[in-house]
C-alpha cells in the first residue's frame, strides 16, 4: 500500500471514530424522543407503532405541570439573578485590583466543582435550619449559587474583548462610574448577558440533585423524572422526557447562538 | 472551605487616571469604593448563604450528636470513628475510586484521538458544528440519557428485543461495570473531548510541520510535540472527568441499582433513611478530601512539565 492510500484509510478511521463518538452521544437523546411515540408499554425492537397515548397522558398528569411550574420559576428565577450576580462579578474582577480577590474569584467560579450529592445535603442541612426547607426560593438561591459562576465565566470573557479606553472616554467626557457602567459597558456586554442568561436557565432546569434535596414537597421537572424512575417502568417519562429534551437544548444552542464557542483561531 | 471577604478599605482603582475624574464627578457613585462595594457585597454575601456556609456547616455536623432521633450540638469524634472504621465505608471507597479512576482513564484514551480529528483534521465549519454539537449534552439532561441507556439495555430492551429476533440473548447488559461505565462516559466524555479539541486547536501548527518536516512518524509527533503541549489540558480533562465520577450519583444508581453502593449512594440512603446527619457528613467531607488531594496532585503534575 501506498502512503497516500494509508493517509487516507488511517483518515476514514479517524472520521468514523468521531461519528461513532457523537452517534454514543446521541443516540440516548434520540432513544428518548423516538420511544416516547412508541405505542409499546416498555420500550423495544420492533416499534409498537406511532401513537401520542403517553404525550397525552402527560399533560394529564397534575404532577407534571406542576413539576413544570415550578422548574420554569425556578428556571427564569436563577436566570435572572445570576446573570445579574455573574455581571458584578465579572466586572468587579475585571475592573479592580483588592486584597482578597483571588478568593473572591474562587467563591463564585468553585461551586460547579463540588459533587451536587454533598452540595445538596450541605445546603439542606443547613437552609432547613434557617426555616427555608421546601420552598421553591430555595431550589432557585442554591441554582443561583452554581450557575453564577458559568455567567460569570461568559461575560468576564466578553470584557476581556473590551479595551480600557472606551470606559475612561466615557468618564472623561463626564460620565460618572455608574453612567459609564449602564452604558459603555452593559451594552457592550449584551451577547454575553443573554448567553448568560439562557445558559443559567439550562443549568437550572437540568439540575435534579439540589432541587431534590432542599425542595420537599416542591418538584421541579427534573426531580419528578427522577421519583418516576425511581418506582415502576413509566412510558410516560419518554414523553417527559421529549419536552425536557427539547427545552434545555434550546436552551444552550440560543446562548452558543450569542456567544459562539469556538476552538482555534478563526481567519 | 474558608471564605475571605474582600475588604473595602483595599479596594483601589486599577485605572488611576480617570479615578480622580470620577472622584470629581461621581455624584452617582459617591466615593471611589461604593461602586465595587455595591456590586461585591450582594455576591459575596449569596455565596457564602448559599455555598460556603452550608459546606462550612457540614464540616460542624460531623462532630455533633444524635440524640433520640435528634441532632444536637457536640464535639466528639464518635461519627468519624465510626465512618471511617466501618468495613461499607471502605469498601465503597474502594470501589468508587476504582470506578472513577477506570473512567478517567477510558475518557482519556477515547477523547483524545476524537479531539486530535476535530481540532487538526476537520475544516473549521464542521470544527464549530462539533464545538458546538458537544456543548449541549453538558448542560443538559443526563439524567435523562441515563434513562435511555437503561432501555437500550436492560433484559427485556432495546438491544436484547432486536438480539431476540435473531436468536441472540438475553445478554445481561444492564448492572455491572460495563453499564456502569457506559453511564459515567456518558456524563465525562463530551467534556474531556471539548477540553482537549481547545488545547490542541491551540498548538502552534508550525511545531507539527517541523516535527513532521524531520520525519517523525505521526505517533511520535504525538507522543513528543502534541502530548507535552497539551499536558494542563490533559490534566485538566483527567481531574475533571475523575471528580464527575467520583461524585455521581446517577449512573451507580440507575446502572447497576447501587449494587455495589458508591460513597454518593451511601450519602442519599443515609440522608433519606433518616437522621444519621453527622454520619452522612462524615462520607460528605471525605470525599471532598478525596477530590482536594486529586486536584493537589493534578496541579503538581500540570506544572512539573513547565520547567
Amino acid at each position: 500500500m501506498n502512503t497516500t492510500s494509508t493517509t487516507r484509510l488511517s483518515r476514514t478511521l479517524q472520521y468514523a471514530f468521531v461519528a461513532a463518538l457523537f452517534v454514543f452521544i446521541a443516540a440516548p437523546m434520540l432513544v428518548i424522543v423516538v420511544f416516547s411515540f412508541d405505542a409499546n408499554r416498555f420500550p423495544a425492537i420492533p416499534w409498537g407503532g406511532f401513537s401520542l397515548e403517553w404525550h397525552r397522558a402527560t399533560l394529564a398528569d397534575d404532577m407534571v405541570i406542576d413539576a413544570f411550574k415550578n422548574s420554569v420559576t425556578v428556571g427564569l428565577g436563577t436566570a435572572v439573578l445570576s446573570t445579574l450576580l455573574g455581571f458584578a462579578a465579572a466586572y468587579i474582577d475585571y475592573r479592580w485590583r483588592f486584597r482578597g480577590k483571588s478568593s473572591f474569584v474562587l467563591l463564585v467560579a468553585i461551586p460547579p466543582a463540588v459533587p451536587v450529592t454533598i452540595l445538596g445535603m450541605a445546603m439542606l442541612a443547613f437552609l432547613s435550619r434557617a426555616g427555608l426547607f421546601g420552598r421553591t426560593e430555595t431550589i432557585m438561591a442554591c441554582h443561583v449559587a452554581i450557575a453564577t459562576s458559568f455567567s460569570m465565566a461568559i461575560i468576564r470573557l466578553r470584557l476581556g474583548e473590551l479595551g480600557t479606553d472606551l470606559e475612561q472616554a466615557a468618564w472623561n467626557l463626564g460620565a460618572s462610574p455608574v453612567r459609564a457602567l449602564l452604558q459603555v459597558v452593559v451594552p457592550f456586554c449584551k451577547p454575553a448577558l443573554i448567553a448568560s442568561f439562557f445558559l443559567s436557565a439550562a443549568v437550572s432546569f437540568d439540575e435534579f440533585m439540589i432541587a431534590w434535596f432542599v425542595g420537599g414537597v416542591h418538584e421541579t421537572l427534573p426531580v419528578r423524572i427522577l421519583n418516576l424512575l425511581q418506582g415502576q417502568v413509566n412510558p410516560k417519562i419518554n414523553a417527559i422526557g421529549t419536552v425536557v429534551l427539547v427545552i434545555s437544548i434550546t436552551l444552550v444552542l440560543v446562548a452558543q447562538r450569542f456567544v459562539g464557542v469556538k476552538a482555534g483561531k478563526h481567519s | 472551605m474558608t471564605v475571605v471577604i474582600a475588604d473595602p478599605a483595599h479596594v483601589d482603582v486599577v485605572n488611576a487616571a480617570p479615578s480622580a475624574s470620577s472622584q470629581r464627578r461621581g455624584r452617582t457613585a459617591g466615593s471611589p469604593v461604593t461602586l465595587p462595594v455595591a456590586l461585591g457585597v450582594p455576591v459575596v454575601v449569596w455565596q457564602a448563604v448559599f455555598f460556603a456556609a452550608p459546606l462550612v456547616f457540614l464540616i460542624v455536623i460531623t462532630f455533633w450528636q444524635v440524640r433520640s432521633f435528634r441532632l444536637e450540638p457536640a464535639f466528639v469524634f464518635d461519627n468519624w470513628q465510626r465512618v471511617l472504621g466501618s468495613g461499607t465505608f471502605h469498601q465503597a471507597l474502594l470501589h468508587t475510586l476504582t470506578v472513577a479512576a477506570t473512567t478517567t482513564v477510558l475518557a482519556l484514551v477515547l477523547a483524545f484521538p476524537a479531539a486530535y480529528t476535530i481540532a487538526l483534521r476537520l475544516p473549521q465549519r464542521l470544527r464549530d458544528l462539533a464545538v458546538a454539537l458537544l456543548v449541549v449534552p453538558v448542560f443538559s439532561s443526563y439524567m435523562l440519557r441515563i434513562y435511555a441507556w437503561q432501555i437500550v439495555l436492560s433484559p427485556e430492551g432495546m438491544t436484547n428485543s432486536a438480539l431476540s429476533l435473531l436468536g441472540i440473548g438475553p445478554l445481561p447488559l444492564l448492572g455491572g461495570a460495563f453499564s456502569l461505565q457506559v453511564g459515567l462516559l456518558t456524563l465525562t466524555l463530551p467534556i474531556a473531548v471539548l477540553i482537549l479539541t481547545f488545547a490542541l486547536s491551540g498548538v502552534d501548527k508550525t511545531l507539527i510541520e517541523a516535527a513532521e518536516n524531520m520525519g517523525y512518524r505521526r505517533s511520535r509527533v504525538i507522543a513528543h510535540v502534541l502530548a507535552p503541549a497539551v499536558r494542563p489540558a490533559l490534566v485538566l480533562a483527567a481531574t475533571t472527568t475523575f471528580l464527575l465520577a467520583f461524585g455521581d450519583y446517577v449512573s451507580p444508581t440507575f446502572m447497576t441499582g447501587s449494587k455495589p453502593p458508591t460513597l454518593a449512594n451511601l450519602i442519599v440512603d443515609t440522608v433519606k433513611s433518616g437522621s444519621q446527619w453527622p454520619r452522612a457528613s462524615v462520607i460528605g467531607v471525605s470525599m471532598l478530601a478525596v477530590l482536594a488531594l486529586v486536584f493537589g496532585l493534578g496541579r503538581w503534575l500540570a506544572s512539573r512539565g513547565r520547567k
